[in-house]
């Protein structure tokens, strides 16, 4: 924590020097360079951070799509749905932490998350903690191996997804 | 000239071209706000009634009418250049599509085609909502098919803006009103134009359609 905090001074100390000293120079340029250097609170820069995140729930789209097929197979296979289920339980509780201060793109990372994120933080926490528990349901319904139980704890996990996205998602499509 | 000759209303487009045209002209909008909408199940159905009606039109483009056939209504390059050459008032349209709009009916058979088939395959950035093909490929190359599936649309918009510009221009341009006779199928044309409609034919090419799609769900 206290070399966090001293990383942290260090890099806004850094970053307000830059600032001075940078008046006339490229701003893109200097963004770019902060987005790779300056270490946020949970110890990454805000590259590391959105790298992190974009890995991530692209996974659990992946285990996502896995499972959606699974539930409109005739013969789905159980092995894959527990995997995937997994997966998605495995990260649900890591959301919170993927989104410290810093790492909108306000910072010059090139992402989809919305400034309410960091607007609205308790709002956004009650979204992440709607997915939160409805993962370890959709986990318990793929080891029971009742497909129409997997079916009904999807739609709610992808209810808690689209819940979150419509509000502090950039729209995609 | 022959307009004098022209002076019968012959039908020139037979009913499964036009019910292939308005059926589109209807479904495309529709399809787009479901989407947008998030109304996916429903976007899923329709695009399959779409891409049924895609596979009809394009069966059709080989044992259809003379007027629905490609191999009749596709002209070269030197057609094409003599007819705009020609285009002038008094316009009087031809017994079908003409050598211009011919590529306009290829060009938007075509992105239809392959806007349907981009769909069966699409898978949305959560994973969630894809295709009925999708569990064929990766949620990578779903995600692919996805936005191809949405650039393919702003080229779908474009021809269909391109395609209600001409006849616009034609209209006030040249004063012919070509919608009625997609309409009613009828247009004032020599007695020979006239198209006979192939109803064996016809049962054919929508029995491929219907079993194509259904083969794509079960």
């Amino acid at each position: 924590m206290k070399l966090t905090r001293t990383l942290l001074i260090a890099s806004a100390a850094a970053a307000l020097l830059a600032s001075c000293g940078e008046k006339n120079a490229d701003a893109g340029a200097s963004t770019a360079a902060s987005v790779s250097t300056d270490v946020l609170s949970n110890g990454m820069t805000a590259l590391e951070t959105y790298e992190l995140r974009h890995e991530a729930m692209e996974e659990i789209g992946d285990a996502f799509k896995s499972i959606a097929d699974a539930t409109r197979s005739s013969n789905p296979d159980l092995a894959v749905v527990r995997a995937a289920a997994d997966t998605v339980a495995d990260k649900a509780p890591q959301v919170g932490e993927w989104f410290p201060v810093g790492s909108s793109a306000a910072s010059g990372v090139d992402t989809d998350a919305l400034d309410t994120i960091w607007e609205r933080p308790e709002e956004f926490a009650d979204a992440v903690v709607q997915f939160e528990n409805a993962a370890p349901k959709l986990q318990a319904a793929a080891q029971s191996g009742d497909m129409s139980a997997v079916g009904d704890a999807f739609k709610e996990v992808g209810a808690s997804c689209k819940n979150c996205h419509e509000t502090f998602r950039a729209d995609d499509d | 000239m022959t307009t004098d000759r022209n002076h019968t209303l012959v039908t020139i487009f037979d009913p499964a071209l036009r019910l292939f045209h308005w059926g589109a002209a209807v479904l495309i909008p529709v399809l787009w706000w479901t989407a947008e909408n998030g109304h996916y199940d429903w976007h899923r159905r329709i695009g399959l009634t779409m891409l049924g009606l895609v596979i009809f039109r394009i069966l059709w483009g080989f044992i259809g009418p003379a007027t629905a056939r490609f191999g009749e209504f596709v002209k070269g390059p030197g057609a094409i250049l003599n007819y705009v050459q020609n285009l002038g008032r008094p316009y009087h349209p031809a017994a079908g599509h003409n050598p211009l709009g011919a590529l306009s009916v290829i060009a938007l058979i075509a992105v239809l085609a392959a806007q349907t088939s981009l769909g069966l395959f699409a898978v949305d950035v959560d994973g969630i909502e894809s295709g009925p093909l999708s569990h064929l490929v990766s949620f990578d190359t779903g995600r692919e098919a996805a936005e191809l599936h949405e650039t393919n649309f702003k080229i779908l918009t474009v021809l269909i803006v391109l395609h209600l510009g001409a006849i616009a221009f034609y209209r006030f341009g040249l004063g012919a009103n070509l919608i009625p006779s997609m309409i009613t199928g009828k247009r004032r044309a020599k007695p020979e134009d006239e198209i006979v409609f192939p109803v064996m034919r016809f049962m054919v090419a929508a029995a491929i359609a219907v079993v194509a799609v259904m083969a794509i769900v079960l």
